[in-house]
């Protein structure tokens, strides 16, 4: 095994019940790459990306996580699934992201409430951290949500598409600080997304699922014209 | 006034009744807050229902003669152990058919809900000695409560608010977002267990001492005005429970100056806050 890879899947296959989605998943992720999981809705990617975050065991085969440190994952789900009822200020949802290491009865240590404060910082949202979260755009809850995976003092971070649903201009702003994000902390970036044109040229490798097969490769290979042409219309197995 | 400064005396003849009040108007809707987040307030209107089966059950055995504990007071303990029992299997059977997610919540909601309100029905019925007692619980009377079940009382819902308090991070972090739990090393099915084992002991407790509707009224009305006036959890939490306090204290009140039966007047005041609160805040947002 490679000791840079700080993510590997050998022989995985994943899938919900015991049903099997996708099979024979075997990939690795290095150190401070930035990768995209790409496919069509329903194709599999949030089931891979779960199984890879330890939500959803695997059906088969087996994930190493590790590269000489403990892996903790940042994690930022879909926006849409975090039910508005809660009345969260922006604040108390970034604060979440410390709940890991505040052990019960224990009162939220200074240290955590600085450190937040330089996540919503990092995000460019420190002056919307007493808004209510239900209250915020599209946008800046995603930004709240990367703020919050930040707080958990991640080396990895998953995204799940978040750049869905969200204007052009936010899209726009959120890839940036996705970027900022990977050069000044060194993460280890998986992101999700079902849209091949939010793909960014520069990234390191993309996963691409389609018609149950797990293809993986740079940027390059999996997005020349020819390759995507093949991929996306090729008959279904 | 003569009246309240009677009902704060330390020899007022009613105290024991108007502490197990405040404890339920302050505890009670602290859970509350995890029915009205959780979207499940229809399950709490069920569960108090089928605590009260467990309770008439309780009463119809001890009727026909089966006593499990040797003790003076058998009958309320039989119906606290069969308020328990009830409540804690419903709670659990519902929790594990919405975890395999088998028909619809509604559906299996409504059915428990039938069934116990039939099934207390039928268990009064066949227990003409219980009636009175029973029926006094329905309408939610609340009068005689012993010391010692006062204690105990205070025991249990003081441990609970707690638990509740210390355990607030991990309760509220699987009830928001509970892939995010697991992505933190949370133990998911644990919390919610404990959480819904909290559920089902304070229902039980409370059913006992006010009756169904009082707890359902406890349980989700100061949630529902609180989040309504509230922004961040905490002040929704300290909001819920002053709520509730204070409507048990001002029901109380008002129960015994116009000789009212104390929880529908709970439930009244509870109301008429919601009521105040809600035109309040369209007054101030109409101001703007």
């Amino acid at each position: 095994m490679n000791t840079d890879n700080c993510i590997t899947l050998e022989n995985v296959a994943i899938g919900y019940n015991g049903k099997v989605l996708l099979k024979d998943i075997n990939l690795s992720i290095k150190a401070g790459e930035f990768i995209v999981l790409f496919g069509p809705n329903g194709s599999g990617k949030t089931t891979l990306f779960k199984t890879i975050l330890r939500i959803i065991p695997p059906i088969q085969g087996a994930i190493i996580y590790g590269d000489g440190q403990p892996t903790r994952f940042g994690y930022v789900p879909q926006r849409q699934y975090l039910d508005e009822i809660y009345p969260f200020m922006a604040e108390e949802v970034v604060l979440m992201g410390t709940f890991g290491q505040v052990r019960p009865f224990c009162p939220t240590p200074k240290t955590n409430r600085v450190w937040i404060e330089q996540c919503l910082k990092d995000v460019g949202m420190l002056d919307m951290r007493k808004k209510l979260f239900s209250e915020l755009s599209g946008g800046q809850k995603q930004r709240i949500l990367i703020a919050r995976a930040l707080a958990t003092r991640p080396n990895i971070l998953l995204l799940d598409e978040p750049i869905t649903g969200v204007d052009i201009l936010a899209q726009k702003m959120i890839m940036e600080l996705i970027s900022q994000l990977h050069k000044k902390h060194h993460l280890t970036i998986m992101m999700v997304t079902h849209e091949i044109y939010n793909i960014p040229k520069w990234i390191d490798k993309i996963i691409w699922i389609q018609d149950n097969k797990v293809l993986i490769g740079t940027t390059v290979e999996m997005l020349s014209p020819l390759k995507t042409d093949e991929t996306l219309h090729r008959e279904p197995v | 006034m003569e009246q309240l400064l009677e009902m704060l005396s330390p020899h007022f003849l009613l105290r024991n009744a108007l502490y197990a009040g405040l404890i339920v108007g302050f505890v009670c809707p602290q859970v509350g807050i995890f029915f009205v987040l959780r979207r499940m307030i229809l399950l709490g209107i069920a569960l108090p229902q089928v605590s009260n089966a467990g309770i008439t059950f309780a009463f119809l055995l001890c009727t026909v003669g089966w006593h499990f504990f040797p003790h003076i007071e058998s009958e309320k303990a039989m119906a606290l152990t069969g308020s328990v029992v009830f409540t804690l299997i419903a709670i659990f059977a519902l929790a594990i058919l919405e975890r395999k997610r088998k028909g619809f919540t509604e559906n299996r909601i409504g059915f428990t809900y039938a069934l116990a309100g039939a099934a207390s029905i039928l268990f009064v019925s066949w227990n003409p000695y219980g009636q009175t007692e029973v029926l006094s619980l329905l309408r939610g009377e609340i009068v005689s409560i012993p010391d010692i079940y006062l204690w105990s009382m205070f025991a249990i819902y003081g441990t609970i608010f707690i638990c509740l308090v210390g355990f607030h991070r991990n309760f509220v972090l699987v009830s928001y977002d509970t892939d995010m739990a697991i992505t933190l090393g949370k133990r998911v099915n644990l919390w919610d267990i404990l959480l819904y084992l909290i559920i089902g002991i304070v229902i039980s407790f409370g059913v006992m001492t006010v009756g169904p509707l009082v707890i359902f009224g406890f349980l989700l009305i100061p949630a529902i005005t609180a989040r309504m006036v509230t922004r961040g959890i905490l002040p929704f939490c300290i909001v819920s429970s002053a709520i509730g306090a204070a409507a048990s204290f001002i029901g109380f009140y008002i129960s015994y100056r116009f000789d009212l039966p104390t929880g529908p007047t709970d439930i009244a005041i509870l109301c008429i806050i919601l009521v105040l609160l809600y035109l309040g805040k369209i007054l101030i947002r109409l101001k703007r």
